[in-house]
């Protein structure tokens, strides 16, 4: 996967070789929870630096949390991204939360295409390996 | 895997183990539960999960022999990781790993030290959990190893009839096997059983024999367990007799004994905390009176509790003489105090507390009362603490109110760091302010709400002791810490204090502060009439709400607080002497208003439950050395009918505190009652 590179870590191979036959699309699976949790996260997110500029401990909690499952599928750039955001957080810097959001909503973002389009591939692709595998 | 393997978990697990280990997984994020349900089930465990604290703990309840572990995610909206986990290691006894994307050191310290038997980072790998089951292991074998090990491997001795061997002999030459193990536990047994003739839990099965079903500590249970403990004294508290009293059906010895141990972990965790706030306090400038806090020895079932000998060591006497501007001795009551407390609350908050606490006390060099309080509340340390008490606590007093939120200690140390400070009334208002600071952070162990009830109470003690004092401040701080201390024992008393604090303007030296007393008796404003300069009075009356202490506090009295924090460390600097005397007047409220007591409350565990009214109104020195005395007179007055209720009873007395600290996980209620009453003692010990 190399148009994945930089995105995803060693993390996501870990979940791909938990895919079996028991769970088949294990790894899809989790990675569209993943993002209808975090859209979830990041709207919670951009209320509170909006309605709650001053609560950090509110923000760096969210965040937290963004990051925790960010870290679960192996989302590299968005984990990375969430430090910084932390990292302002305890600066207490709003602005650089405001930025750091910004970037985290984009590596989000583009990270939901990238794996969109890989499982796209992978289903073109996907049956046939299967149907190789069983005839084992 | 063989079809039976996961078939017959149970029956086949203890030889296929560990495979079909049974592990409940828990965390609100549901990526990450899903992919560790993934992994687990990966390694052949077997796996329950749920994104809930509370439903874990419903389940874990309902069936402690369902699960071999519990895996934790430590950041969770609906209850923090680390008081699930204390939850479950002190109901189950189940052994619990710790997740969290944070994997900074004192987080992980704060795991360890609240139990948990490991820390995994986010993500985790499943390499880490193919090794988990090593945790379950090594518990089953503490815990056999405790029983039947010794006793097996002892002397090779076919029988266990032999009794004492796992307690008492296992010195003796246990096998080697456990040798380690069984050593320590030895030793330990040693310690606890002099009397050495402990059967030996023979009566449980031989050491081949499989794990006995769990015993689950019931919020009940444990209640009764540590009212055994408490009257046994916890010195001499040994299972046998602990059961004994107890008088549960089907609870053996061993379980008891295994959780007595646990238990005492449990204290002895607190008391480390409390001791460095101690020795923070200490530095500070402690006062004598604290010594006092022998007062509480009328708190028999409470001293018991504490192990109190530290609390022992105060003595009313030394209220009464204590150096007022003595801080070296107060520093020293307050070890003792905090010591005592520690037992008391049995330190889990005093995990929290004492984090904060030092934080605390670090940052208001002035507050030695603060730092008193964080002591004592760290050694409260109430399970129930709430970390966000200390958090939020900014200033000195602040802190000591968080830290007081563990415990009444919390309380007793602010008292104490009260009394030190000069008698002049100002001061006493100020000690008071201390207290009350501390209060409400000892409500909070027994309860989320019932934080305010253990420093409520107190607190409004010193106020009045000050107010009555004022001028004369006979025992100087002492007197002060007389107060909380009468809150404590008189649960009656308590909730009067809370009122009283509301009169007690402890702020002014002057008798506004008595009369204030008499009339706001409002318990209520525990807490923060306490802190409030006369004119925040009100302020105070409000933030104990008194009666609803409780629970109900929590948010109430948090928010007080901490206004009473800061307002009381402004006004603190010196009030202690003042607070001493006002002390004194505050007892002697207390046994006016027992009337009140009921919502004192706080049963303070042997307590006699004199109404407050017994006490005589006067006895400013009384009331110090009513530690003990008012305990025994007021007892009655005070015993506060409900031991849940409010604050007042629990705040004020340890037994709230130590109530709080056996509910903890129960509920808060119980906790802060029970607490509230040993808790005031041992306060009112310190001041």
């Amino acid at each position: 996967m190399v148009f994945m590179q930089g995105f995803l870590d060693e993390q996501f191979n870990q979940l791909e070789e938990l895919q079996d036959e028991s769970s088949p699309n294990f790894v899809e699976e989790v990675v569209d929870l993943f993002f209808k949790d975090s859209s979830r996260l990041l709207t919670n997110i951009e209320q509170a630096i909006d309605k709650y500029p001053q609560d950090f401990y509110r923000l760096d909690s969210l965040v937290h949390q963004f990051k925790g499952s960010g870290s679960s599928i192996g989302a590299l750039r968005v984990k990375n991204e969430c430090s910084v955001f932390k990292a302002h957080c305890n600066d207490r810097s709003l602005e650089g939360c405001r930025r750091s959001f910004q970037k985290i909503k984009r590596e989000h973002a583009t990270l939901k295409q990238k794996l969109e389009s890989y499982f796209q591939l992978l289903r073109q692709v996907g049956p046939r390996e299967y149907a190789v595998c069983s005839r084992k | 895997m063989r079809p039976d393997e996961r078939k017959g978990v149970v029956a086949t697990r203890r030889d296929q183990f560990p495979v079909g280990m049974r592990v409940l997984a828990v965390d609100d994020d549901p990526v990450c539960l899903k992919v560790l349900e993934t992994l687990l089930l990966r390694c052949q465990y077997h796996v329950s999960t749920t994104n809930q604290a509370a439903i874990a703990l419903k389940m874990l309840r309902e069936n402690r022999d369902m699960f071999d572990l519990v895996i934790s995610d430590v950041h969770m909206p609906d209850m923090d990781g680390f008081k699930l986990l204390e939850l479950v290691g002190l109901e189950m006894d189940l052994p619990v790993i710790m997740l969290s994307v944070n994997g900074e050191t004192k987080t992980v310290m704060k795991g360890i030290t609240h139990g948990a038997c490991d820390y995994l980072l986010k993500p985790v790998r499943i390499e880490e959990l193919r090794n988990i089951w090593q945790h379950v292991v090594r518990r089953k074998f503490s815990t056999r190893d405790r029983a039947s090990l010794d006793i097996y491997e002892e002397c090779n001795k076919p029988s266990n009839a032999d009794s004492d061997h796992a307690h008492g002999h296992v010195t003796c030459g246990s096998p080697d096997q456990s040798g380690r193990p069984s050593k320590k536990r030895k030793e330990y047994y040693s310690e606890e059983e002099d009397e050495g003739e402990e059967d030996n839990t023979q009566e449980t099965d031989d050491p081949s024999a499989p794990k006995k079903p769990r015993v689950v500590w019931s919020v009940e249970l444990h209640r009764k367990f540590v009212a055994a403990v408490n009257q046994l004294g916890i010195d001499k508290a040994v299972p046998k007799r602990i059961l004994e009293l107890m008088n549960v059906e089907k609870l053996t010895r061993e379980n008891v004994a295994s959780h007595l141990q646990k238990y005492r972990l449990y204290l002895k965790r607190l008391s480390a905390v409390a001791s460095q706030q101690v020795s923070i306090v200490a530095a500070l400038g402690g006062r004598d009176p604290f010594l006092h806090m022998g007062a509480f020895e009328g708190l028999q079932g409470y001293q018991a509790f504490t192990s109190s000998a530290a609390l022992s060591s105060f003595t009313p006497h030394g209220l009464l003489n204590s150096p007022r501007n003595n801080p070296a001795v107060f520093g020293t009551q307050r070890v003792s105090a905090s010591k005592s407390i520690q037992t008391v609350t049995g330190g889990h908050a005093l995990n929290h507390s004492i984090c904060d606490a030092n934080k605390y006390h670090l940052s208001s060099p002035g507050n030695q009362q603060g730092n008193l309080g964080q002591g004592m509340a760290t050694s409260l340390g109430q399970t129930q603490m709430q970390p966000k008490w200390i958090h939020e606590e900014t200033d000195d007093l602040s802190t000591i109110f968080s830290g007081n939120g563990l415990a009444n200690s919390g309380m007793s140390a602010t008292l104490q760091g009260v009394t030190s400070s000069p008698l002049l009334p100002q001061e006493l208002v100020e000690c008071t302010q201390v207290k009350v600071g501390s209060q409400p952070s000892v409500l909070t162990p027994s309860v989320s709400s019932g934080r305010l009830e253990g420093t409520v109470g107190v607190s409004s003690s010193l106020l009045d002791s000050r107010v009555s004092q004022q001028t004369t401040i006979p025992l100087s701080g002492f007197s002060a810490s007389g107060l909380p201390i009468h809150g404590l024992f008189n649960n009656s008393c308590a909730t009067k204090l809370g009122a009283t604090s509301s009169v007690s303007t402890p702020v002014h030296p002057s008798n506004d502060l008595l009369v204030a007393r008499d009339t706001k008796a409002g318990a209520s404003s525990f807490g923060s009439t306490m802190l409030l300069p006369p004119d925040t009075e009100q302020k105070y009356l409000n933030f104990g709400g008194g009666n609803s202490f409780k629970h109900k506090f929590d948010e109430r009295t948090a928010d007080s607080l901490f206004d009473l924090k800061f307002v009381w460390s402004s006004s603190l600097s010196s009030q202690l002497a003042s607070n001493i005397g006002a002390h004194h007047s505050v007892s002697q409220r207390w046994n006016n208003s027992s009337s009140n007591n009921s919502n004192i409350g706080a049963r303070m565990i042997g307590q006699p439950s004199s109404s407050a009214s017994t006490v005589e109104p006067h006895a400013k020195s009384d009331f110090l050395i009513s530690g003990d005395m008012l305990v025994p007179k007021n007892a009655s007055d005070l015993s506060v009918p409900k031991p849940q209720s409010e604050l007042s009873s629990s705040s004020c007395s340890f037994d709230g505190l130590l109530n709080s600290i056996i509910k903890v996980e129960k509920d808060d209620v119980s906790f802060s009652d029970d607490l509230g009453c040993s808790d005031f003692y041992s306060l009112g010990a310190c001041i």
